[in-house]
This record gives C-alpha cells, sequence and structure tokens, in this order.
C-alpha cells in the first residue's frame, strides 16, 4: 500500500536520508532498525508528513501522493503512535479513542451508545480483554498502550508506525502488546515497528531493514531476521558473555543484610566484592530497583547495611555520595538530567562542592570544572560539540555517557547502574559495557539492574534474580544460562 | 545575527526603541536627568521584589507572598517607631518577619509538599491579616526617625540612593545564582527537582532558604518604599506582586533558554517602568497605560515563542 522511492532529505551538508526506497503491502509488518541519529525518525516524520523530503516520490495504493501536513498523512490513513503519546487520564478508553474526532450525534446530542459500539467493535478484534468503560489513568500501563493502538485502528488507520512500543513494558507485558498486534495485522492493517529491541523485531517482523548514516544497508527477508544479522549491519558486533568469575578473596565492598524497601518486600541479602559485577535481574516491579534505591538513600529502607565492613545507613543520596557511592539511575530524563543545562553543569553538579578554589567559598572554578569534563568525556568516550551545549542536543546513548562521565574521574567504592542501557542504540550499548567492566576492573563493586536477560548475562560475575518483591537465586557464572535465569524471574510456583 | 540572538536581544532593542521614542515625543521632560532620578527611584522597590520572584522562579516555584510581607514588614517596622524604639531594632526586626514568613513558606512547600501557589497565597493572606491587625486599618506616618527617611530618599553625587540599593541587591543576586554553588543548584533544582534530589543535592534545605531570601528581600522592598513615601499602609505592597511576575515573564524573553534571569528581570523591570513612566508625561490616561502594559507583556512573550518553535 506505500511506496517508497528515491526518498532524499538533507539538512546543510548532511544527508539526513538518501536515496531511500521502501514498499510495504497490506497486513505486512516491517522492522525498522539503526543506531540513533541514522535517519528512522526523519523517515517517520517524512512519513507521517510532520517533514518533507527534498526529493523522492510517496505513493499510497500506487497513487502519487504530496504530504504537505500531518493532515495529510493521517487523511491517507497513516498512524504514528508514539509510546508515550498523551491520552486524558480522566476518560475512558471510548472517549479517548474519540478525541479529535467528530462524535456521533443523535438528536443533535453526543451518541455515546453509538460511539461505545463502534470502539466495542474493533475492540473486540485486536483487544478483548481491554475494559472501555474505566478512566485510562486505573489501566495498566500495557493496556494503555492497547488504548492508543485501538484509537489508531479505530479512526480507520491503515498504517500503524510503532516507535519503540515496549521500551516501557516489562517482559509479560510485552507479549500482550504484541499479541494484540497480531490480532491488528490479521484485519489487513500495515505495520512499520521501530525498536531497539531486536528479538522482537526478529519474532515478529516479516521483513527487516537496517538503517546506517541516512541509507538502507540491509534488508532481511522473512526467515532472515536474526538479531546477529541485524547488529552486524549495524556495525556492531554481537555481544560476548563474561567469563569473569567473582574473585571471592576480594574484600567485601558492600554487604546488604535482610534489607527491604518499595517493591523489595522480602528481606534481601548480598554482598559484593572489590572488582566485581553483580547483574540484578527481574522483571519492572520485582525488586530490583527498589534495592538500588534504598542503597542510594533515594528511598525509605529496612535491615542493615555495611559499606567496606563499617554501618552504612543513607537516609538520602547526598549520604550516599559522601560516602563513595555512585549512582546512574533509571530514566535518565526524568531522573537525571538537566536539559537545558549545558554539559559541564551536568557533569559536575553531584560533587560541585570538589571544585572550589583554594579559598574554599562555595563559588565553582569553572576552569577546573572545564578540565575534569574533557578528562571525564574522554574516559566515556562522549562525542559532543562544545562542553557548553545544553545536554538535550545530545543523542541517548551520549546522554547516558554524560551521566556515567559525573563519576568517571572520582575514586567512588560501589557504583549502581538502573538500566543502563535502556534507549540507547547499539554501538553505545557496547561502550557502555565496556566502561561498565572498566569501573569494576578498577576496583569497585558494580551493582547492575536490569530487565534485559542477555545484558545481565553479559555483565553479570553473579546474577540475582528478582521476583514477586525478593532475590529467588544468585548464579554463579558457571551455573546461568538464558533459559534458567528466564525460569527463575518468571515461575510462579517456585514462589 | 542568528534567529535565536535576534529573539534574545530582541527584548533589550524594544527596550531602547521605546526610550528612543519617548525621548523623541518629550525631549525635555522624558529624557531629562530629573526624570531620569525619577524614573529610578520609581523603579526601585519592585526592582526587589521582582528579584524575590526571580529566585523562586529559578527553582520553577511561585511566591504569591511577596508584596503582603512587604506590607507587613512596613507596618511592624512603623508600629516600633511608634513605641519609640530605634532605627537599628526596628528595621532588623522587619526584615526579620519577612525572613520567617519566607521560611515558613519554603517548609509548607519542601517538607508538606503543598504546592507554592497555595501555600503562598494562604500564608500570604495570613501575613496581610497581622498587617492589617497591627496598622488597626490606618495610616502609619508618626514619629519616623530621620535615619530611617535616609535609607531611600536623596542622592550620593547626583545618583539617587535607591539606585544603589538596585545595584547592591540585584548585583549579589546574579553573582549568587550564575558564579556560586547554591545558585547551580537552584537551576539544578528547577530544571529537574527529581534528577537533583537524586543527584544528592539537599533540596528542601535550598529551597526553603530560596523562599526565606525572597521573603526577606520583599520586606525590605516594603522598608525602601516605606522610606521613601515617609507612611505605611497595611496594603501598600499588594500592587507589587503583578507588575513583579510581569518583569519576571519579560526578562526570561531576553534568556537563552527560557529560564528567569536577574539581568532579564531587570530590563523587564526596565520596560515596564518607562512605559508607564513615558506615557504619563506623554499624556497617555492612566487606564490605556494599563492596557498597553498587558499588551506589551503578552507581545513579548508571544514573539519569543513564535521564535522558538521555529
Amino acid at each position: 500500500m506505500l511506496d517508497l522511492s528515491g526518498i532524499s532529505r538533507r539538512f546543510g551538508a548532511t544527508h539526513a536520508l538518501e536515496d531511500v526506497n521502501l514498499a510495504l503491502s497490506e497486513g505486512e509488518v516491517l522492522g525498522l532498525v539503526g543506531p540513533n541519529g541514522a535517519g528512522k525518525s526523519t523517515l517517520i516524520k517524512i512519513i507521517a508528513g510532520a517533514d518533507r523530503p527534498d526529493a523522492g516520490e510517496i505513493r499510497i495504493d500506487g497513487a502519487p501522493v504530496q504530504f504537505h501536513s500531518a493532515h495529510d498523512s493521517y487523511a491517507a490513513g497513516i498512524r504514528v503512535i508514539h509510546q508515550d503519546a498523551p491520552l486524558v487520564p480522566g476518560f475512558d478508553t471510548v472517549e479517548n479513542c474519540y478525541l479529535g474526532r467528530a462524535y456521533p450525534r443523535r438528536f443533535g446530542r453526543i451518541d455515546r451508545k453509538a460511539m461505545r459500539a463502534a470502539i466495542a467493535e474493533v475492540a473486540a478484534g485486536i483487544a478483548p480483554e481491554l475494559d472501555l468503560d474505566v478512566p485510562v489513568m486505573f489501566l495498566p500501563p500495557a493496556e494503555r498502550q492497547f488504548v492508543r493502538l485501538l484509537r489508531a485502528v479505530a479512526d480507520k488507520g491503515r498504517l500503524l508506525i510503532l516507535d519503540e512500543p515496549t521500551a516501557a513494558l516489562p517482559a509479560e507485558d510485552a507479549e500482550r502488546f504484541y499479541e494484540v498486534l497480531r490480532r491488528t495485522r490479521q484485519r489487513g492493517t500495515s505495520i512499520v515497528l521501530v525498536s531497539h529491541r531486536l528479538d522482537e523485531i526478529a519474532e515478529f517482523c516479516d521483513r527487516a531493514v537496517v538503517i546506517r548514516d541516512g541509507r538502507i544497508v540491509a534488508r532481511f527477508g522473512k526467515d532472515e531476521v536474526k538479531p546477529e544479522a541485524m547488529i552486524a549491519a549495524m556495525g556492531g558486533s554481537t555481544s560476548q558473555r563474561s567469563t569473569r568469575e567473582t574473585d571471592t578473596t576480594a574484600p567485601k565492598m558492600i554487604e546488604i543484610d535482610g534489607v527491604t524497601a518499595g517493591d523489595l518486600t522480602r528481606p534481601a541479602d548480598l554482598a559484593v566484592h572489590a572488582g566485581e559485577v553483580i547483574a540484578l535481574y527481574g522483571l519492572a516491579g520485582s525488586g530490583r530497583s527498589s534495592l538500588v534505591n534504598a542503597i542510594w538513600g533515594a528511598i525509605p529502607w529496612g535491615g542493615r547495611m555495611r559499606l567496606m565492613g563499617a554501618d552504612y545507613a543513607p537516609r538520602s543520596p547526598r549520604q550516599a555520595i559522601a560516602q563513595g557511592v555512585s549512582c546512574v539511575p533509571a530514566d535518565r530524563h526524568r531522573s537525571g538530567l538537566f536539559l537545558s543545562e549545558d554539559l559541564i553543569f551536568n557533569k559536575t553538579l553531584p560533587l560541585l562542592s570538589g571544585y572550589r578554589r583554594a579559598g574554599g567559598l562555595p563559588i565553582p572554578d569553572t576552569g577546573a570544572e572545564r578540565a575534569e569534563f574533557l578528562v571525564a568525556a574522554e574516559r566515556v568516550s562522549l562525542s559532543y560539540r562544545d562542553p557548553r551545549q545544553l545536554a538535550r542536543t545530545l543523542s541517548g546513548g551520549n546522554q547516558q555517557k554524560l551521566i556515567f562521565s559525573r563519576w568517571a574521574n572520582r575514586h567512588s567504592r560501589v557504583m549502581l547502574l538502573d538500566e543502563p542501557t535502556e534507549g540507547v542504540d547499539v554501538m553505545a550499548k557496547a561502550t557502555i559495557k565496556d566502561i561498565i567492566r572498566a569501573i569494576a576492573a578498577d576496583g569497585n563493586a558494580v551493582l547492575v539492574s536490569t530487565s534485559d536477560r542477555d545484558e545481565a548475562l553479559e555483565l553479570g560475575d553473579r546474577i540475582a534474580v528478582f521476583r514477586q518483591g525478593g532475590i529467588v537465586r544468585i548464579f554463579t557464572r558457571a551455573e546461568a544460562s538464558a533459559e534458567a535465569l528466564s525460569a527463575a524471574a518468571q515461575s510462579r510456583e517456585a514462589a | 545575527m542568528t534567529r535565536t540572538n535576534l529573539n534574545r536581544f530582541g527584548t533589550l532593542i524594544a527596550f531602547v526603541l521605546l526610550c528612543v521614542g519617548f525621548s523623541i515625543a518629550a525631549p525635555a521632560a522624558f529624557a531629562s536627568p530629573a526624570n531620569v532620578f525619577n524614573l529610578i527611584q520609581q523603579m526601585a522597590t519592585l526592582a526587589i521584589v521582582a528579584t524575590a520572584a526571580t529566585l523562586v522562579m529559578t527553582i520553577s516555584e511561585f511566591d504569591l507572598s511577596v508584596g503582603f510581607s512587604a506590607s507587613l514588614a512596613a507596618v511592624i517596622c512603623f508600629v516600633l517607631f511608634g513605641q519609640g524604639y530605634d532605627v537599628w531594632l526596628a528595621v532588623p526586626a522587619a526584615l526579620l518577619v519577612g525572613l520567617v514568613g519566607g521560611a515558613a513558606n519554603g517548609v509548607l512547600v519542601a517538607r508538606f509538599g503543598i504546592p507554592s501557589f497555595v501555600a503562598t497565597l494562604a500564608l500570604g493572606t495570613i501575613l496581610s491579616g497581622f498587617a492589617f491587625g497591627l496598622s488597626g486599618g490606618q495610616s502609619l506616618f508618626q514619629s519616623v526617625p530621620d535615619g530611617f527617611k535616609s535609607l531611600a530618599r536623596g542622592d550620593v553625587f547626583g545618583i539617587p540612593v535607591l539606585g544603589f540599593w538596585i545595584v547592591a541587591v540585584l548585583g549579589v543576586a546574579a553573582f549568587v545564582l550564575t558564579q556560586t554553588e547554591f545558585g547551580r543548584r537552584l537551576r539544578a533544582i528547577g530544571g529537574n527537582a527529581q534528577a537533583a534530589r537524586l543527584a544528592g543535592l539537599p533540596i528542601v534545605r535550598d529551597v526553603i532558604v530560596t523562599f526565606a531570601i525572597a521573603g526577606g528581600l520583599s520586606a525590605l522592598a516594603g522598608l525602601l518604599l516605606a522610606s521613601r513615601l515617609g507612611s505605611v499602609q497595611h496594603t501598600m505592597g499588594e500592587p507589587l506582586l503583578l507588575p513583579a511576575y510581569a518583569a519576571v515573564f519579560i526578562g526570561t524573553t531576553a534568556s537563552p533558554t527560557g529560564a528567569p534571569t536577574v539581568a532579564g528581570t531587570l530590563l523587564g523591570v526596565a520596560i515596564t517602568g518607562v512605559m508607564v513612566n513615558g506615557m504619563t508625561i506623554v499624556g497617555v490616561e492612566p487606564f490605556v497605560q494599563k492596557i498597553m502594559t498587558g499588551v506589551i507583556i503578552l507581545v513579548a512573550v508571544l514573539l519569543r515563542r513564535v521564535g522558538r518553535t521555529k
């Protein structure tokens, strides 16, 4: 139904897209894969009518079209669904699906029955379990995602473009979402799926294209869509598992003794040695993030902790920092960065008092800040234009490296990382993993909380698996395997 | 000049054009040394209250009690004068009340999580009640010591004393916000409070201190106003609230990221001050002045917005 030929788009001297050819037939699912900044967003914008190509042609059902605005593209049945597209929290599913549409009327009044019937009919086909009548703020995140999908399909959407639809969902919910998506395509709806989760692309898509530096560099047919092949096409190397074993003779840096906090409802015990990376693996809400936050002093906790043998009881991140603990929190936009401030501001903030001049007045020495920033940026291989550029102008992977840079030139003892590679492209992921290993090699204890099983296997010298508010098992390198981790994280009878 | 630069300096250019326009329209009356002297005196209290508002807006909060704090401080000072107390006791006492009132705002916001809009409105109303009660609803103007009058009157080398107050207060505030660790932390809290907390910043303390400073500055502005006028009414500070925030908002149009800055706020104060002063001299009716001032605020903010979305 959609046919793109020779699409090019330039911004100044850079080719955001160069001679892109792409066709999609009815009911087909195409995976769109590529590192951050490869041109995926530009391509989506062009299909959605939010941007216009400098050259090339778009055809819908064989007829050439010109999209002058998002409205034109919408009229052609194209729907872009962003993972955080706004819903009105107090409206139910039916009302949310009718936002921006003409309401059916009866005797001049809004015909609620007709609205509900129209939505219910579509919902029955793709997401029968969805409750249409409760305000969406009471729906779990996965079902809110169903609502976004339903809204697009119900208003005559023929081509859905999904941008990282499962990034915020735990594995189980992602599976439910794909089940709904599968039923959607059976209606003949075409789908373009953009995701960094390559295994999902491999499982769900009929075809996939890899885009890099504005060009399509590889195309994969149904039986060829494999994560390894896609990574290779993106210019990355396939991940390697850690082969290191824990050195149990190394001193214990942090000891967790019967700690409970937030989602972590069952007392957890754990000790991490110097030089060790321990992965905390589990679904969202399993307690692994709560443990990180407790050690960081960010949430109230109970139990006992010891840092290098001494009692450690942080009541705020400030106290944790003072004792040599560092943290890269999850969700960098909400919890990490100051997007409207420059890179140096973002780097030096947590340890700002370390940049005073000899006099001791609380006035940062900007020369010292810049010098340390340059060293730290080098160490985390941050790519940037100018130390004074705003943090919002960096790509996702570089924003994450910027947060790492905060701790790069200090001797910390324990480093906490929560979802350190979330929403980061394959290349940046590899760099970040190297950084993590280097931090451990310096003699620090590193705790990596992750919902990504492969990442846990790759990084962890040991892997603590969390399920339903507690640690269910701690695997050594030799014991760990993908199957064993999944079984431990998800089986219910053992709990 | 790039588009963003045009946006940033557009507000400054508008100010210059305004001055040039009034100078041409009323060369003798507007551009005279006497009028400039007068203009600075008129701007001073607003500039200080607007600086308080700037600090609070830097942490992305509002303080609606600034005008009430100014009134209460002035009333307390004059009531103490009436009971025979000296300037050296009355003035610090009045400033202290401003600081404590501001700190109370900060505690309500940072410790109890009450939205600052609500907390400061409620506390400001309480303060205004005290001002009303202490003054008895009367205008106070008796037994004011000469020392107090000299706080805001007269000149040094031809420059009005209030001009020095503007330079001192705004200079210190600008230095604190741009150069010190405290200022950095305030910008971080305003930019992303959650990230600031997770980065180990002492948010509760900083928020309380910021509100306390805002309360203290408002009290100072109230005292300077009282010194200049020589009398006090329990509602005298209230008309400062809206122009103070108007000045901050106009000022944000001159800042690179849209965050409030002291320099921008001074520009905002100057623009509104010159508008009112110039229009009065040219003979524009007061009601038209108000309408024009409102239009200027909207135009400044709209121009900035249009520039940004492009």
